[in-house]
């Protein structure tokens, strides 16, 4: 493997890590302040296309090295669709099966890429009236599969697999340690399974103790796809709120206006939980005033143009010809 | 988490332990319903049946539960006999398995019981086996022998529950849905044509009678939320609602076998029948 000309034996090679990092961008325009130093650690440069790739990998080559998968044996998981459609590639690579279990509130292009890279799929309709521990029902319905299919599937179960968590602790973290030289002060992240702020924000601790880690999550009711708010939590196993030294709520609409605004004034083509992230970043900029802080952006905005459109007015206008519009 | 012997009639419950214990066991029958219809294929206790809700527990035709003569269809191609004990459990805290209950109670069926905490208290216990295998059972000559109407609330009674106030009139649905903000959960296809509730109906969610394991909560508890928050009088007759009465048939579970509230009734007309009357009175703040 060589990273300097980018020649590659397979794929796989081109997972990042200290050595061959996802790329860091400053932000120039959407910066409120000259005196703090803002990056954006672009996850879309994984491989497969998003953050996910470091959890999904790490899953993936344990259960290998412990022969769990194999030709006949295969993975079932529960995702929002980015861990999904990174097992499903691999999985696909290494000549074994995928099956992925969704939410019905999944946006359609994860769907039909899950299907594209050949996983099977189960939709399945969460949140129907909400209870107390009643779990997730992708959840639920994944681990059906891999309990009453023990044979043909095993579950790398991302909300409790602490490999998801030694992921980003091997790769993010060192990375964003070299990459910034050691001068982080700011770490902002989003939560889902919460395996990156867990991973990443435990090795950047070790290094500087006094490194802010600030978490911004969407306001209840959101529709903001991989992500999870404080009441959503309790399905990860993986949460460490010591590490956690502000969790920002922001309204979830904002997810949207600012990844719109990435990609139009940065050239950032961010998906909206970047957008969220973005806004959090912002606010701890504008009262902090100064520092050095690094966002770490999950994926980028192909896989939820049906998303914007639904929630951006100017992008439901003007998609037609006038003359079908009969 | 609860015990079961201060509920009015406790042998209606049997724990997830206890179905272990007497799998495969003669005249002990299980029967999965689910609100999600892909669940039991996916995987079940060995030895279940799975129901259908869409399409084997509700006339096929017109808007009605099963007829009992579909019901006897249903028990004679499921091998279920009229001695036999029958073990319901489903997905979403028994939502569908208690819909279930209230169908085998409205034919008369001697001894149905639920399994405490459902679906996913049995999921989430490493020792409980799961399978993919259908059962197949000899067909049995079931016969209904006897009909519990006084079961079912239907349109006439809810009106006069809701005008003369001598009932308690309870809509178990979220605080949303109660209130109009929404007319259905996310996602759901049967809907209404209006938003809000019943007047004179309270508002108590379905799921404050369950605990985060999925089992019930105790007698105690549930008498402080359903009585002493509520104010539920125990000496009236009680008809319960939520959107399509399977959310309603859980409360009604509770109200009639755990507190043995006298005379509970399920509207399975629910929202979905109401709240599309032209002309009937809706209560929306």
């Amino acid at each position: 493997m060589n990273h300097t000309t980018r020649v590659y034996d397979s794929i796989f090679e081109l997972l990042p890590d200290v050595e061959n990092p996802t790329p860091l961008v400053r932000v120039r325009r959407l910066n409120p302040s000259p005196t703090f130093e803002l990056f954006a650690k672009l996850e879309w440069y994984n491989p497969f296309g998003s953050v996910k790739d470091r959890a999904a990998w790490a899953m993936l080559h344990e259960l290998e090295q412990r022969g769990e998968v194999h030709a006949h044996r295969g993975i079932v998981e529960p995702t929002s669709g980015n861990t999904g459609l990174s097992l499903a590639a691999m999985a696909g690579a290494r000549g074994y099966r995928m099956r992925a279990v969704v939410p019905n509130r999944v946006p359609l292009e994860k769907k039909l890429l899950l299907k594209i890279v050949g996983a099977e799929l189960d939709v399945v309709s969460d949140e129907l009236c909400p209870a107390p521990g009643l779990g997730d029902g992708s959840i639920n319905l994944a681990k059906t599969h891999a309990r009453a299919q023990a044979d043909r599937y095993a579950m790398p179960n991302q909300y409790e697999n602490p490999a998801n968590v030694e992921a980003h602790f091997r790769t993010t973290g060192p990375e964003i340690w070299r990459q910034t030289e050691g001068r982080i002060t700011h770490l902002f992240v989003s939560l889902g399974t919460c395996g990156t702020v867990t991973g990443t924000g435990r090795f950047l601790r070790q290094q500087n103790r006094r490194i802010r880690i600030i978490a911004v999550q969407p306001g209840p009711g959101h529709d903001v796809p991989g992500l999870r708010n404080l009441d959503q939590l309790a399905v990860s196993k993986l949460f460490d709120p010591s590490l956690i030294d502000e969790i920002l709520e922001i309204e979830p609409e904002l997810a949207y206006t600012r990844a719109l605004e990435l990609c139009r004034q940065e050239g950032l083509l961010a998906g909206p939980s970047s957008g969220l992230i973005l806004e959090g970043a912002r606010r701890i900029i504008q009262r902090d005033g100064n520092g050095l802080g690094v966002m770490i952006f999950p994926d980028n905005v192909f896989k939820y143009t049906t998303n914007f459109r639904k929630h951006v007015r100017e992008l439901q206008e003007g998609l037609e010809s006038p003359a079908s519009r009969v | 988490m609860s015990t079961t012997e201060s509920y009015a009639q406790p042998e209606v419950l049997v724990s997830t332990d206890w179905v272990k214990q007497h799998l495969h066991q003669p005249g002990i029958r299980i029967v999965e319903i689910d609100v999600d219809t892909q669940a039991y294929e996916a995987g079940h206790i060995p030895g279940a049946v799975g129901f259908n809700w869409q399409t084997q527990l509700q006339d096929p035709v017109r808007r009605d539960i099963l007829s009992a003569e579909g019901f006897e269809q249903l028990m004679r191609q499921a091998g279920i006999r009229n001695e036999d004990t029958v073990i319901l459990y489903g997905d979403h805290n028994n939502w569908f398995a208690a819909y279930g209950f209230w169908l085998f109670k409205i034919y008369g069926h001697r001894d149905v019981r639920l399994m405490n905490g459902g679906r996913v208290k049995w999921l989430n216990e490493p020792d409980k086996p799961l399978t993919t295998e259908k059962p197949v059972f000899p067909p049995s000559n079931y016969k209904v022998q006897s009909m519990h109407t006084e079961l079912r609330a239907l349109l006439p009674q809810v009106f006069e529950a809701s005008q003369k106030g001598h009932y308690n009139l309870v809509d178990v649905r979220s605080p949303d849905e109660f209130t109009g903000k929404v007319i259905a959960p996310p996602g759901m296809t049967e809907t209404a044509q209006r938003g809000g509730h019943i007047p004179g109906a309270k508002n108590i969610p379905w799921s404050q009678a369950v605990n985060p394991d999925g089992t019930f909560k105790s007698a105690a508890e549930l008498r402080a939320i359903y009585v002493e928050q509520k104010g539920l009088d125990p000496s009236k007759p009680t008809i319960a609602y939520c959107r399509i009465g399977e959310r309603s048939s859980h409360t009604w579970f509770v109200l009639k076998y755990l507190l043995g509230f006298p005379e509970v009734r399920n509207y399975d007309g629910s929202w979905t029948e109401y709240g599309n009357l032209v002309g009937a009175p809706i209560e929306k703040p």
